[in-house]
């Protein structure tokens, strides 16, 4: 006869079910057991797709032998009756970092001296953040408590990620059974790593994100060079990058943008990378969606705000309340678009938020099979474990839970967690105590109980003349009770006592200190109607609002479309050879400027009034540095590897706030801290698009180039004496050397790219230099420098020194001496984009004038007036008019300098800053004379569409305050409800300028 | 004359500060902007003195005795004044060796700006150049800066600049701290804080002992509290520098509770938030932000424009002040006009860079307007002095002195404008095509 255990009864039965410590010594007798256990009467969902109610489980030796509707309980088999309960496979996290090191990242301080190589020992990469040789599973070690607080959340098996760099290596899928190591790992080597994060290393390189974009991809050129051409090079991390490379790669980015980014350069290489998130992928659905890359996501939600101090909530941002309320909703949104969901709780701060959040996810729209795929299925797939774990078929690894009821459902709690065959217990079956009860305190009968809630956490109501709420709690089947006398009493009674059959009964306090006998007769269970209350509670709760484009202030469900366009009788600044045209008409059209002229009429486009306005060509900002998540590398002399366009931010304010001031497009610029900087991105201030929308479409490649104080670190502090160069004589040796490496290897890859397929074959080719691409690019007109400078000497040199090597100089940027040595900036051909009237802020402008732009205009130079800082752009028209005060330009000339002018030096003045037939519409309607300071844009115009409008600017302000209160409201009223807050973020107004480098994490705290 | 002002002396960058006024003068046929509000088409304006004589319709002016100068067609304005400015404190930002606005330590009320002023600074006489003839000399950092001082800005050294010495006390209120959210920061959050509070209560402490010092006898003198002396009754003004409306509330209750009799706030980026309460104390604004961003991404984009009309309206008196770099102080005139921009009315906004800003550090008798009594201290420009695009300065006058308008950058534009004329006439900009192309 078979003894029949009950799953609570079975507390003691451990099954050593132990086949894989074979080569360990053992201290004492072996104690092997089968771990054969037959669970009956259980309604099993074998995968996230399917369920077998009344089956019976059969394990074995921590695998499932068998599973179905008529399965033969085995002989020898422990039999568990499982009646009422639920079995699911058990889950899987894909993104852990159990049983690894802690990662410590320590920043160098800035007074400390810079570190430029790698002080790693062994024949490892030259950077310290590439570290692809780092195997987890070599780090891995089981730690107990760690592995008990996930199986508490249904975890049976998690992939341990080591945290720490740029390039991981592999991470290693392992259950989350309490044996030795060498058991527990399912695949050694289950997946590869990356992230931008430097993690550890305290190499400065890279300090900016654009340097972590450009030292990954220079990563997989040197692997696949390292391993074409053994002989060349001894590096243990390039040849594990290779090696790492072969499994799924997991890369954890830091919110949605980096998702985006990190795609980028994954398909540059072939690879389609798993995105580990942030939760906010949402906010950018339909380019996640186009990546095509499997998500892991947060449940990681943002807690309420405090948001009870009107003033101080003011610096809650309509962003983070919109998030706040939508971010519960991620998972949904994203899995009804067709993107691949898996869940971690690696976020969770407090992980046991895990089940709740997950629940929460499933009432914001996400089907429970869905939810329970992205924990199964999707990550055994993905880690190509699916004949390991994820389901409950004959073979598979025996982890599995066992729950009360739905897993999904608020009754649902897991009861018991076997990973590997083991049993670990998590909760015993909560008693239902809810139902209607008559409470007979003494001899009074005038009140009814009534609890509610989850089996687990009871909610007790007291049902009088008054409705009050009280507490309940048992323990056991030991009861306790108390509540108020009544609404407005401050007495409460308190009553203990226990279980009786279905009725409770004890002793208890009046408030009067009398003793009191009470008994609470079950009457019936929980109504109907308490449970849909409830339900429709919840669903309330899961309504939200809609996503705006892009996902901040000014962001509009709707983006504007592009129209036709008739501006009728306004003043017309064409920066064409017909000068300004009064009372003249632009017609804008397909998002190009149709026709100008007098009298100009078309069926169908709307009609604006221009009488007494103005119309210009955009304002172009040759030096931008808004709409970026970083500025600076600026670690290394040359850094023409790294990419503006890597790291655009449509996100930032500042693009709709100089739309309002009629910029159109900008050239947004690595920063001035080393000689060679950065790859420019040209963006059009396309508001509410993505990154990759907003870039020029076929616009040259520019590059930064920087002369001077920041060059050599001036004004760095004292510790800043070490990276090379430190004078302007240093700085002419930094271009004189770049260039000659750039021609030796442009003249390699000649003359490999010369031979025959046969030559080839038997000659090793050069290795791709992504930073000497960039140079070869400049010598061969294919990419322009704009160069960062202030006083004639280095002026002067940079242009010997590009004569002397067969380039040319485009732009000098700053140029705040040009005036000095204008003659020969013609002589070179060089154009300059200064400030109007900037000086005195340091010791290289003692010299500037505002008079400047005017000579350099008048001695022919293409002369703009650039910003490098957010809000002047939003004024650069009022910049260019001091001009004519200063030195008499002509108007025309003065605006051509923020319009035609940059346009040229951006080569783009084949279609903009000018109004002209043909050309983008990029047209700003301004109220005044637009070089006053009375002018203001009433609407500016980007291929067509009013992306500013100050009408409807109005309105959006107005639509957003009731925006923020309806959030602010629900905010206060789910706090009243008890759920946890947090302070307010700082919404600083972030200003980024050429120069910056760090930012002063005191200011971070200032209330303003 | 204007030969004798465009003659470039070789060596002299700054230019000699005019000589007194010997002769009355009178100017005439201009539009007068009063600056209290008042135009006056077809005016004239006399002096002697240094003394303003006349101001009124030129049909009213009694030419006799003047020497006339024509200024048809042009404008006349009060000297605009700078408040709460480190000019000819600091010569080149990034070099220290020319930074004499810090002094070390927290409470300093007893250092004195005006020694420090050099008035052979470069950049004087470019701020001159646009319209702005005075200013107040303000020291900067710690928790009290030290004192101010007005100054007109054409002088020999800072005792003749003295328009009216240490009128006033700078208490920068000590940043209110906020929670983030993030975790992280806590530790350092916690000594801010504690080091929050420790300042508060060296600051009562201090106030609190200035306010009983006059009254006893002391066998030696403390200079901190003597210095202070004149908060309380009345003498000298308490800047508050505040940009939180809660700072400012806390500034403002603070002074109020010690006794300082004037309490002017300084910065103040949130004064539209705490209209009603500097209404309901009297409390006039010296506001520092017209050219600056929205602080939050959600406030309306025009919001630091438009804040000197929301403040008018608000009934509040109120100054302009460009805070952005000494440099760009000769851009005073343009933040008026960007006020007048987003809806302040345009003598409205002259006001607050002249008669406003004069009444606020208490010279209002003296200065700011364009009337009877008061200090010859006026501008002439071509166009509309608020606007870059008709700023024109023709004639400047500090005390009835005519000052050379001149000054290091108009010398180095002649010098290479010479260059280049000797050279060959290029051709027109925009004649050529891309550049680098």
């Amino acid at each position: 006869m078979k003894k029949i255990f009950t799953i609570a009864a079975c507390l003691a039965l451990s099954a050593g079910s132990v086949m894989a410590q074979e080569t360990f010594p053992r201290n004492g007798v072996y104690d092997e057991r089968a771990g054969l256990v037959a669970f009956t009467n259980a309604t099993v969902h074998t995968d996230y797709k399917t369920t077998i109610p009344n089956a019976t489980l059969v394990i074995r030796d921590g695998k499932v032998e068998a599973v179905g509707e008529n399965v033969k309980v085995p002989a020898g088999a422990v039999v568990m009756d499982a009646k009422g309960k639920h079995i699911y496979p058990g889950l899987v996290d894909m993104f852990s970092d159990y049983g690894l090191p802690e990662v410590k990242a320590e920043r160098r301080s800035w007074t400390a001296p810079p570190q430029l190589e790698s002080t790693k020992e062994g024949v490892y990469n030259w950077n310290e953040a590439i570290r692809p040789e780092t195997d987890a599973v070599a780090l891995f070690n089981v730690n107990g408590k760690q592995a008990g607080e996930l199986r508490k959340l249904g975890f049976g098996s998690v992939l341990a990620v080591h945290r720490d760099g740029i390039a991981r290596g592999t991470a290693t899928l392992v259950t989350l059974a309490e044996k030795r190591g060498n058991e527990v790992v399912l695949k050694d080597k289950a997946a590869g790593a990356l992230s931008f994060d430097k993690g550890s290393s305290k190499q400065d390189y890279p300090s900016s994100l654009m340097g972590a974009v450009a030292l990954l991809r220079q990563t997989y050129l040197d692997a696949q060079w390292n391993a074409q051409n053994p002989q060349k090079e001894q590096n243990i991390s390039l040849t594990a990058f290779a090696q790492a490379n072969k499994y799924p790669q997991i890369f954890e980015a830091s919110n949605k943008l980096n998702i985006l980014r990190a795609d980028k350069v994954g398909d540059e290489f072939g690879k389609q990378y798993i995105m580990k998130g942030a939760g906010d992928e949402y906010q950018m659905l339909p380019q996640i969606k186009a990546t095509n890359a499997p998500i892991i996501l947060s449940l990681d939600f943002p807690e309420a705000y405090n948001v009870e101090d009107p003033f101080d909530a003011r610096r809650v941002s309509v962003k983070d309340l919109k998030h706040w309320e939508m971010a519960p909703a991620n998972a949904a949104l994203l899995q009804q678009a067709g993107v691949t969901i898996a869940f971690s709780a690696y976020d969770l701060k407090d992980k046991k938020d895990f089940l709740p959040n997950l629940r929460k996810a499933v009432k914001y729209g996400l089907s429970e099979e869905e939810a329970l795929k992205a924990l199964t299925a999707t990550p055994a797939k993905l880690l190509n474990a699916e004949n390991l774990v994820g389901s409950l078929n004959k073979g598979m690894v025996a982890n599995f839970l066992i729950t009360s009821d739905n897993l999904f459902s608020e009754d649902g709690v897991i009861l018991e967690n076997w990973v590997q065959g083991e049993q670990y217990k998590i909760a015993d079956v909560p008693a239902d105590y809810r139902g209607v009860y008559t409470l007979k305190l003494g001899n009074d009968t005038g009140r009814k109980l009534l609890v509610a809630g989850t089996a687990e956490k009871p909610e007790l109501k007291v049902i009088a003349q008054d409705t009050v709420k009280g507490n309940i709690s048992f323990n056991g089947n030991l009861v306790t009770i108390s509540f108020a006398e009544s609404k407005d009493s401050k007495q409460s009674i308190r009553l203990s006592g226990w279980v009786a059959g279905k009725n409770l009964q004890g002793e208890g306090q009046l408030p009067n200190a009398s003793s009191v006998k009470w008994t609470a007769a079950y009457s019936e269970a929980m109504t109907e109607k308490e449970k849909k209350d409830r339900a429709k509670q919840a669903e309330e709760n899961a309504a939200f609002g809609s996503t705006i484009y892009p996902f901040q202030a000014f962001g509009q469900q709707e983006l504007p479309k592009q129209e036709t366009v008739l501006i009728k009788n306004a003043t017309v600044w064409t920066n064409e050879e017909e000068g300004r045209l009064e009372n003249a008409d632009v017609l804008i059209k397909n998002g190009k400027i149709a026709k100008v002229g007098k009298n100009l009429s078309e069926s169908g486009a709307r009609v604006i009034d221009g009488t007494g306005k103005h119309v210009t060509p955009g304002i172009i900002d040759e030096h931008s540095h808004i709409a970026l998540d970083a500025v600076n590398e600026g670690t290394q002399a040359v850094t023409a590897e790294v990419r503006m366009a890597d790291v655009v931010d449509p996100e930032d304010i500042n693009i709709y706030r100089q739309l309002a001031g009629g910029v159109t497009t900008s050239q947004l610029l690595h920063g001035s801290a080393n000689p060679i900087g950065g790859q420019s991105a040209i963006v059009k201030l396309r508001w509410g698009k993505s990154a990759d929308e907003m870039l020029v479409k076929d616009a040259d490649g520019y590059i930064k180039f920087a002369l001077g104080e920041n060059v050599k670190q001036s004004n760095w502090g004292s510790a800043q004496t070490v990276r090379f160069p430190q004078s302007r004589m240093g700085v002419e040796q930094v271009y004189v050397d770049a260039f000659t490496r750039a021609k030796e290897y442009e003249k390699a890859w000649k003359n490999y790219n010369s031979l025959s397929k046969r030559q080839k074959a038997k000659t090793a080719a050069p290795r791709r230099d992504l930073e000497l691409d960039a140079l070869v690019e400049i010598l061969n007109d294919e990419r322009f420098i704009t160069c960062h400078s202030y006083v004639q000497s280095e002026i002067n040199m940079l242009m010997n020194v590009a004569d002397e090597m067969g380039f040319k100089v485009n732009t000098f940027t700053h140029i705040l001496e040009g005036y000095k040595v204008a003659d020969k900036m013609k002589e070179h051909g060089v154009g300059g984009s200064t400030f109007s009237d900037w000086w005195a802020y340091k010791m290289e402008v003692k010299d500037a004038i505002p008079h400047n732009a005017g000579i350099m205009n008048q001695m022919g130079i293409v002369t703009a007036i650039n910003s490098d800082d957010a809000e002047m752009a939003r004024r650069l028209n009022q910049e260019a008019a001091k001009s004519v005060k200063y030195t008499g330009m002509s108007e025309e000339d003065a605006l051509k300098m923020v319009t035609l002018n940059p346009a040229k030096l951006l080569h783009l003045d084949d279609r903009m800053g000018s109004i002209k037939a043909g050309k983008d519409a990029d047209v700003v309607l301004w109220n005044d004379h637009p070089l006053s300071i009375y002018a203001k844009p009433l609407k500016t115009f980007v291929d067509g569409i009013a992306y500013y409008d100050l009408e409807r600017d109005e309105q959006m302000r107005e639509t957003q305050e009731k925006e923020r209160m309806r959030l602010v409201q629900k905010m206060l009223h789910e706090k009243d409800g008890g759920a946890k807050t947090q302070a307010p973020r700082t919404q600083k107004a972030r200003v980024l300028h050429c120069e910056d480098v760090a930012q002063q994490e005191e200011e971070l705290y200032f209330a303003y | 004359m204007v030969a004798l002002l465009f003659a470039v002396p070789v060596m002299a960058q700054v230019p000699a500060p005019a000589p007194k006024q010997s002769k009355p003068v009178l100017l005439k046929g201009a539009t007068l902007h009063v600056g209290n509000g008042q135009v006056v088409e077809n005016a004239a304006v006399g002096f002697e003195n240094g003394k303003i004589t006349y101001a009124g319709p030129q049909s009213g002016a009694n030419l006799s005795g003047y020497e006339v100068v024509d200024v048809t067609g042009q404008h006349i304005y009060p000297g605009l004044i700078q408040p709460n400015a480190a000019l000819g404190l600091n010569e080149v930002e990034s070099v220290r060796a020319t930074i004499d606005w810090r002094e070390v330590g927290e409470l300093n009320p007893n250092v004195r700006s005006i020694i420090a002023y050099n008035t052979d600074s470069d950049i004087i006489p470019t701020v001159r150049a646009n319209g702005v003839l005075m200013t107040q000399l303000t020291p900067i950092g710690g928790t009290i800066s030290g004192t101010s001082s007005v100054v007109q800005l054409d002088a020999w050294n800072w005792e003749d600049a003295i328009v009216k010495a240490d009128e006033g006390m700078h208490l920068n209120w000590p940043n209110m701290l906020i929670e983030t959210g993030n975790s992280r920061g806590n530790e350092r959050l916690k000594r801010m804080q504690e080091e929050r509070e420790k300042t508060m209560l060296e600051l009562e402490k201090l106030f609190r002992d200035a306010a009983v010092y006059k009254a006893g006898k002391h066998d030696s003198k403390n200079l901190k509290l003597t210095s202070m002396t004149g908060l309380f009754d009345g003498s000298q003004k308490l800047y508050i520098h505040a940009n939180y409306g809660k700072e400012i509330i806390e500034g403002v209750n603070f002074a109020k509770k010690h006794g300082v009799k004037n309490v002017v706030v300084v910065g103040a980026r949130d004064a539209v938030a705490v209209a009603d309460f500097l209404k309901a104390n009297n409390i006039p604004v010296i506001y520092s932000g017209v050219h600056v961003l929205p602080s939050r991404a959600e406030e309306d984009v025009d919001m630091p424009y438009k804040t000197p009309y929301l403040l008018h309206k608000a009934g509040i008196l109120f100054a302009l002040d460009y805070d952005l770099a000494i440099h760009g102080i000769r851009n005073l005139p343009f933040i008026a006009g960007t006020a007048a921009a987003y809806g302040l009315d345009k003598e409205q906004a002259l006001a607050s860079v002249t008669l406003n800003t004069a009444k606020i550090l208490g010279i209002e008798k003296q200065l700011g307007s364009v009337e009877v009594g008061k200090d010859a201290t006026l501008v002439v420009s071509s166009g509309d002095l608020l606007d870059m695009r008709t700023n024109n300065v023709t004639y400047a006058y500090i005390q009835g002195r005519h000052i050379d308008l001149n000054n290091k950058q108009k010398y180095l534009y002649e010098k290479f404008e010479n260059k280049y004329k000797h050279q060959q006439q290029p051709a027109p900009a925009g004649a050529t095509s891309s550049a680098g192309k």
